[in-house]
């Protein structure tokens, strides 16, 4: 017992001395983990930081920039050559495609390659494809490292409507226009429940990175190598398509508003599997109707696009809504003609 | 007893009775076996294809005898067509028919519809879909000639 208490006094410095030593050690941790956390978000908000230099500096680069700022302000621009062109277009019955993220196989015809790029100035996703996003192996680009709207995946939907009438009277961008869209389409999911797009409340006489037309043109290429609209899609002859605002439904009721609505009848882009073409995989004599709803949304002040998820009401497989439309429509019923 | 009854009688009725089957027989025999098809006589078809959401014709091939008959069903949400036609194809390679074959074209089929055809000539048929073609969606029939007795 004595032989205990002695050995007892004995260590009490050292207890404290041990005690002191894991207070140390524990501190140290501890800052040691506020400083990696500290490092992470600096390391990330250096990152954002990056990134956004990196798109205003692409934004810079929209090839049209020096197009739109001559025709932009122009209250009177001029009409289309040999008059206005009316479109109609239907579809009663069919299903329709709509497009899933995925990742977008990238096309050398459009894009280049690694020693000589094209393609990379303006908005992300709405124009350029930046350097930093495209997949690199043995000299060739590959896949884009982000999901976007155009790509492979798609998924049928039943029951697609569409009702549409398009008046294209003005042939420039300008500060009017007196050209006209009226446009209702829906399709169904398995659940019944009905998405619909109606458009539109305002069109846009001028484009934000790449010319509108004054918000319809007729008979003209886009998409692809023509750097109006994104690159990710393919070149493609367009018979007609529309910029412009209008509202996004679900069972009647407004998800969301104003939204920016994008349509285009083209020739045929889809090869098998609906894989989303290359250039030179296009269908020439084959129509489709595409309906986009984008995740961005113009800063027209500005002059560029910022991202915005458009709140669809439609829930993926993995419990995600799915942030845009990107809806095909292909049992058309056409009409075209010219005159208003 | 009834003044029809003693005006007609009992063989009256018969020969009545004979008149409406001589009429209405031949009527229910002349009526279409399948909803949007040709005038093929209702039987059942030697092979069925069905028309899918994933662009295809499944089976992609379907091996007959001449004579025989080969029924489209559309099991799908969306509008396809049947059609063998090289006026009508958007690529040469999408459509072949055997010398002497006619070509056939069954216009839109709405979801759930029918389309047959009967073969008569031996070879081999690639079809396609109109609106899809682009994504590929062929189909092929194989006609083998008629069996011997």
């Amino acid at each position: 017992m004595k032989s205990l208490a002695k050995f007892k006094k004995s260590i009490r410095p050292l207890n404290a001395f041990y005690l002191v030593g894991l207070m140390l050690v524990f501190v140290l941790f501890v800052s040691m983990g506020i400083r990696k956390a500290q490092a992470g978000a600096d390391h990330d908000q250096m990152m954002k930081k990056h990134m956004m230099k990196m798109v205003m500096m692409l934004q810079k680069l929209a090839p049209y920039r020096g197009y739109l700022d001559a025709h932009k302000g122009e209250k009177k621009p001029l009409g289309l050559l040999g008059g206005p062109i009316t479109v109609k277009m239907t579809q009663k019955t069919g299903g329709v495609f709509v497009s899933l993220p995925d990742f977008r196989r990238l096309d050398s015809n459009v894009l280049g390659t690694p020693k000589m790029p094209r393609a990379f100035g303006g908005t992300p996703g709405i124009n350029g494809v930046p350097l930093v996003l495209r997949g690199v192996k043995d000299g060739h680009y590959t896949v884009l490292k982000k999901k976007v709207p155009f790509a492979d995946k798609s998924i049928v939907m039943a029951d697609g409507k569409l009702m549409l009438k398009a008046v294209d009277a003005t042939a420039t961008d300008g500060a009017r226009s007196d050209d006209s869209v009226h446009m209702m389409a829906s399709w169904k999911d398995k659940a019944g429940n009905t998405y619909s797009v109606k458009c539109c409340k305002m069109l846009a006489v001028h484009g934000a990175e790449f010319p509108t037309f004054g918000g319809v043109v007729t008979n003209h290429i886009l998409h692809g190598s023509s750097r109006i609209g994104t690159a990710l899609m393919p070149t493609e002859y367009t018979y007609f398509a529309f910029w412009g605002m209008g509202a996004v439904m679900k069972n009647g009721k407004v998800m969301a508003k104003p939204r920016l609505i994008h349509g285009m009848l083209t020739e045929y882009v889809r090869t098998k599997g609906y894989k989303l073409a290359f250039d030179d995989e296009v269908t020439p004599t084959r129509l489709q109707f595409h309906l986009m709803i984008p995740p961005m949304m113009p800063n027209m002040k500005e002059g560029r696009f910022e991202h915005s998820a458009v709140h669809t009401g439609f829930k993926l497989p993995n419990g995600m809504e799915l942030p845009f439309w990107h809806v095909m429509f292909e049992n058309l019923d056409i009409q075209g003609k010219r005159g208003g | 007893m009834s003044t029809m009854s003693r005006i007609i009688g009992l063989r009256g009725y018969f020969f009545l009775f004979l008149l409406m089957m001589g009429l209405l027989v031949p009527l229910i025999i002349s009526t279409p076996g399948y909803s949007n098809g040709d005038s093929t006589p209702s039987r059942a078809p030697d092979a069925v294809v069905t028309l899918t959401d994933m662009l295809t014709f499944d089976p992609y091939d379907v091996v007959i005898r001449a004579g025989q008959t080969v029924e489209w069903k559309n099991g799908s949400v969306l509008v396809h067509t049947v059609t063998a036609d090289p006026g009508l194809a958007a690529n040469k390679k999408d459509i072949a028919l055997p010398e002497g074959a006619k070509p056939f074209n069954s216009g839109n089929m709405e979801p759930g519809g029918v389309f047959s055809h009967k073969f008569t000539v031996p070879g081999t048929y690639k079809y396609f879909c109109i609106p899809h073609e682009g994504a590929s969606m062929v189909g092929v029939v194989t006609v083998k000639p008629a069996a011997h007795r």
